[in-house]
């Protein structure tokens, strides 16, 4: 009897028949092809991309260089100099980050007591030459001034959470 | 506090402690911690932080263990809930008014509050009121204060008036105003100043050079020895990415306790002087270049064999700093003697080298650091001992508060924070019988004839009450000490003081000790930096020229060992005019200056006291040795690589090692065990000293001007003490000159002369005129000690 049954699956496909209804099925949903880079995503307010440096609204750095996101970057991938303004203040004179060696945990961002490093939504950039990968002070705080909108609508999302 | 024991009990575990002892003390040697802000096994007993607070059996509230004694039977219990509530209540209160500072607070990492709250304070605070702020005083460029985060514990104000003896910080106000600050706007001058920054246990009174510059977990931590003063006190570095960012204290009890001089924890701000020499130079057409090493080294090797070729090795003059290391000064001395010359010296602050024959084989203090502290009664000749060696005035301070009876004979009235037997001040030329007055007072109150040596100094001389107490306290009790200065071993009649020295020590029955310049005279003498005494004190076939006399009768080449001479040169103007006239000048260097610029020919760069493996011997004659925690700037290197690869161009024996470590065994092998040998008057001539004409120039070495390295510190010489371009004036000179405080006056010397600020200074003896030596204003003025002339401008 068992012999019978399998001699007629066999004979029939009755196999690849199955694996045909999948193809049928899946012929019929709703496609999820995203044409990158016309669509996008949606991402999350807590995307952790591109690192940034935000400023206050005055202009003002936020940094203060307490170096607790060096401290607590599992990569070591951040580098901080530090030293004290001719105003008397604690500031940087170097912060870079570099972002070979980042994972995007986003623990500096956890860390950091005046909100001033952020993982953005951003993550189109690219490098071409060796040594650009080391994104500095300058450039950080330049991309967190292009992006800060899109920051501050995010932070204040995450701030009912916190 | 007596021997007697009581057994005490600390949560649970049964111990022996001291009857007298703190329960605090009893628990820290049993390795039982309890918290707390304001106690320190150094400073006396406040009890004003209560975060010790902890249970004791029997005691109806929680007792404070910093303060309360032990006694038998006493049952203390630090974890219990009583007292684990009354310390987080305490934290509760502390944090009341503490700012959430920590992000900016330079001692987040290494704060003693901060670890605290950690373990008794409450994750979310209850007070929501306003806290108090408070506006910081300025301490001066050594010591930054954010005093709205001071706790209160006065261990600040503890420490300036118990340990620096000068209550310089004090609490005004109570409860919620009490503020710390000097008491009217002034700076905080004392030389020992900087321990109150580490300890403060937060964040109020911090290192102001180092300030935002570093934190405490990212900074490696590095054994280094201090190369200022004969002390040697230990010092961590701390060293961030290969920079020297600051030194604190490393703690020996038999050197430097918990300790260091403000001198040995800001002289690293120097490392980074604009002035450093970065490549080798060599004299060009116009002025000096830079080469490359190999070149430097073949023409230095060469310049020296001609010079020697030329003029015969007797024109070659060598001199080394008395800072440097046993290593440099062992291959210093087998490079000098290789090349035939014996003009090689270290001391260039001495003049008077009559007794060089009969002196110990290395300048030592002739007794331990915590032996003086035991001793009865003390004498010390010659020394602004707080300024020479903060570190050792510190040891004699406790000591006389301990009730030695310690005596001084000065050319100046120096100010000393604790009592004395007497304190003998004479104007410079007269300061042998000063001396003398003592010696003949103490043979009167120890019945002992005076020794025949120095009975011609002692001649008519007739003690004066002063001299008659410090004999007195020098002839009391058992264990005595005559200790000789920087100021006499400068002074031109130092042979005379020396024998006085020996002779009071003879008859009393004391060590003699001698406190010499840099931190490591003892490792330049025995490493045979002298121009009479090879390695291991071996004395040497044809003497040369000692460091006076290589000067007065110029040499055609001179080699220097980071010496600056227009400033270290007892007679800086022969100094300057020998390296002048000189036909080659070749010089290890650390540090450019304007005398090196004209005069040098080749400059070759070596790193300073933190940058090479280096070994140096105390005033206690204790050797140690300390690795290099950072590189040389640029093309410098280590001087012991420099000399020994000089030794190899010039084709010379003994200079085949690989490592400092090598060098230093092939040192200790040639210097063997000589010990401090024996100090005698053999030989030694002695004469009366004469009075020259006009003011008696008091030639002091200002505390931050000792070296090339503290030279170069910005914060150092931003203070009091290294501001110190000042010719001090007594009143009774002053009228006559009439000149007064602040007046521009000229100080002149021949047809030399040098323009300064005039200060009328009570301490100084009529006749006399102090103007400071090692300073930039004063480099090349002439003579240490001896007459000049003052008039105003
Ligand atoms: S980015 Fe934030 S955490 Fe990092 S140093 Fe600056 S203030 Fe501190
Ligand atoms: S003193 Fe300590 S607790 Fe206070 S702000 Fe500074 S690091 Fe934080
Ligand atoms: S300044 Fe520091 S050491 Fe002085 S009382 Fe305040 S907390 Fe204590
Ligand atoms: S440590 Fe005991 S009261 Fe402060």
């Amino acid at each position: 009897m068992r012999f019978l049954r399998s001699y007629a699956k066999s004979l029939l496909l009755w196999e690849l028949l199955l694996g045909m209804r999948l193809t049928l099925r899946h012929f019929f949903s709703p496609k999820v092809t995203i044409r990158y880079p016309e669509e996008k995503t949606p991402k999350s307010p807590r995307y952790r991309g591109m690192l940034v440096l935000r400023r206050y609204p005055s202009g003002e750095e936020r940094c203060i260089a307490c170096k607790l996101c060096e401290a607590v970057c599992p990569a070591l991938a951040i580098t901080i100099d530090s030293e004290m303004r001719e105003d008397g203040t604690r500031r940087t004179t170097r912060y870079d980050i570099d972002a070979f060696k980042c994972i995007y945990c986003g623990f500096c961002e956890e860390a950091c007591p005046v909100d001033a490093i952020v993982a953005s939504r951003f993550t189109e950039f690219h490098f071409e030459e060796r040594g650009q990968q080391i994104m500095t002070k300058d450039v950080m705080l330049a991309m967190g001034d292009k992006l800060e909108p899109q920051i501050a609508a995010d932070r204040a999302i995450e701030n009912q959470y916190r | 506090m007596s021997d007697e024991t009581v057994n005490i009990e600390i949560n649970g575990e049964p111990l022996k402690a001291r009857k007298g002892q703190m329960v605090i003390e009893v628990a820290d040697d049993a390795g039982i911690r309890i918290p707390r802000f304001c106690y320190h096994k150094k400073l006396s007993v406040a009890a004003n932080c209560r975060m010790c607070l902890v249970e004791l059996e029997k005691a109806p509230k929680p007792m404070p263990a910093c303060a309360t004694p032990v006694g038998e039977g006493m049952k203390v219990y630090t974890q219990s809930p009583k007292a684990l509530s009354a310390q987080k209540n305490t934290m509760e209160f502390l944090l009341i008014n503490h700012p959430l500072d920590c992000p900016i607070c330079d001692q987040g990492g290494e704060c003693e509050l901060q670890d605290l709250a950690l373990g008794f304070g409450r994750g979310v605070s209850r007070y929501t009121e306003g806290k108090r702020v408070v506006s910081d005083p300025d301490l001066g460029p050594l010591i930054s204060t954010d005093m709205t985060r001071c706790i209160h514990c006065t261990r600040c104000v503890r420490f300036t008036e118990e340990v620096a003896g000068y209550k310089e910080l004090g609490a005004t106000g109570r409860g919620e105003q009490m503020r710390i600050g000097t008491y009217i706007e002034q700076t905080v001058d004392h030389e020992l100043s900087g321990n109150v920054i580490d300890l403060c246990p937060v964040g109020a009174l911090n290192n102001k050079p180092f300030r935002f510059r570093g934190r405490a977990w990212e900074m490696t931590q590095h054994a280094q020895v201090s190369p200022h003063d004969p002390v040697g006190s230990n010092l961590w570095a701390h060293v961030l990415r290969g920079e020297f960012l600051r030194a604190v204290p490393r703690d020996n009890e038999s050197i430097n306790e918990t300790w260091i001089a403000d001198r040995d924890r800001y002289s690293n701000e120097g490392i980074y002087s604009e002035e450093r020499v970065t490549t080798p130079l060599l004299r060009g057409k116009d002025g000096l270049q830079p080469v490359s090493w190999s070149e430097a080294l073949e023409v230095a090797a060469k310049t020296l064999s001609d010079v020697i070729r030329e003029h015969g090795a007797d024109q070659l003059g060598a001199l080394a700093a008395p800072g440097a290391s046993v290593e440099e000064h062992f291959l210093f001395q087998a490079l000098v003697r290789g090349l035939g010359s014996n003009n090689l010296d270290h001391r260039l602050g001495q003049v008077d080298f009559r007794s060089d024959g009969a002196e110990g084989h290395y300048p030592w203090f002739g007794i331990t650091l915590e032996e003086i502290e035991s001793l009865d009664g003390a004498m010390v000749i010659g020394s602004s001992l707080r300024k020479e060696a903060p570190m050792l005035a510190h040891r004699v301070r406790k000591a006389a508060l301990n009730g030695t009876r310690v005596g001084l004979v000065n050319p100046a009235h120096y100010s000393y924070q604790f009592p004395t037997s007497g304190h003998l001040v004479r104007h410079g030329a007269e300061l042998v019988t000063a001396a003398a007055e003592v010696v003949v007072a103490l043979s009167e109150q120890l019945k002992a004839s005076v020794p025949e040596e120095v009975q011609g100094l002692v001649k008519n001389v007739e003690p004066g009450a002063e001299a008659r107490a410090i004999a007195e306290g020098l002839a009391a009790g058992e264990s005595r000490w005559v200790m000789l200065g920087q100021l006499a071993r400068s002074h031109p009649n130092w042979s005379e003081l020396r024998a006085l020295g020996l002779a009071a020590a003879g008859m009393a029955n004391a060590r003699f000790g001698v406190l010499s310049d840099g931190g490591n005279s003892a490792g330049a003498a025995l490493a045979g930096v002298l121009p009479h005494r090879g390695p291991g004190a071996q004395a040497v076939k044809d003497a040369g020229l000692n460091a006076h006399e290589m000067f007065v009768s110029p040499r055609q080449a001179y080699l220097l060992l980071d010496c600056e001479p227009a400033r270290d040169a007892w007679d800086s103007a022969a100094a300057r005019d020998a390296m002048a006239g000189a036909d080659k000048v070749i010089a290890l260097a650390s540090f450019m200056n304007e005398d090196l610029r004209q005069q040098a020919d080749i400059v070759l760069p070596v790193g300073v006291y933190a940058e090479s493996f280096g070994t140096r011997v105390n005033g206690e004659g204790r050797w140690q040795s300390s690795q290099g925690t950072v590189q040389p700037p640029g093309e410098a290197r280590p001087a012991w690589k420099i000399l020994r690869a000089l030794g190899n161009v010039l084709e010379l024996d003994g200079f085949e090692q690989m490592d400092p470590e090598e060098v230093l065994r092939d040192a200790r092998a040639a210097i063997g065990e000589p010990g401090p040998g024996e100090e005698n008057l053999d030989g030694v001539e002695l004469a009366q000293p004469a009075r020259p004409k006009g003011l008696w120039r008091l030639g002091e070495m200002p505390i931050y001007a000792v070296d090339a390295l503290v030279r170069r510190s910005e914060p150092l010489q931003q203070t009091r003490d290294g501001r110190a371009a000042e010719a001090r004036l007594a009143p009774a000179d002053a009228e006559q000159l009439n000149v007064n405080d602040g007046d521009a006056v000229r100080v002149s010397l021949g047809n030399r002369g040098c323009r300064l600020l005039a200060r009328i200074d009570t301490a100084l003896p009529k006749g006399s005129v102090a103007v400071p030596v090692g300073l930039a204003e004063t480099e090349g003025l002439g003579p240490r000690h001896g007459g000049v002339t003052v008039e105003r401008i």
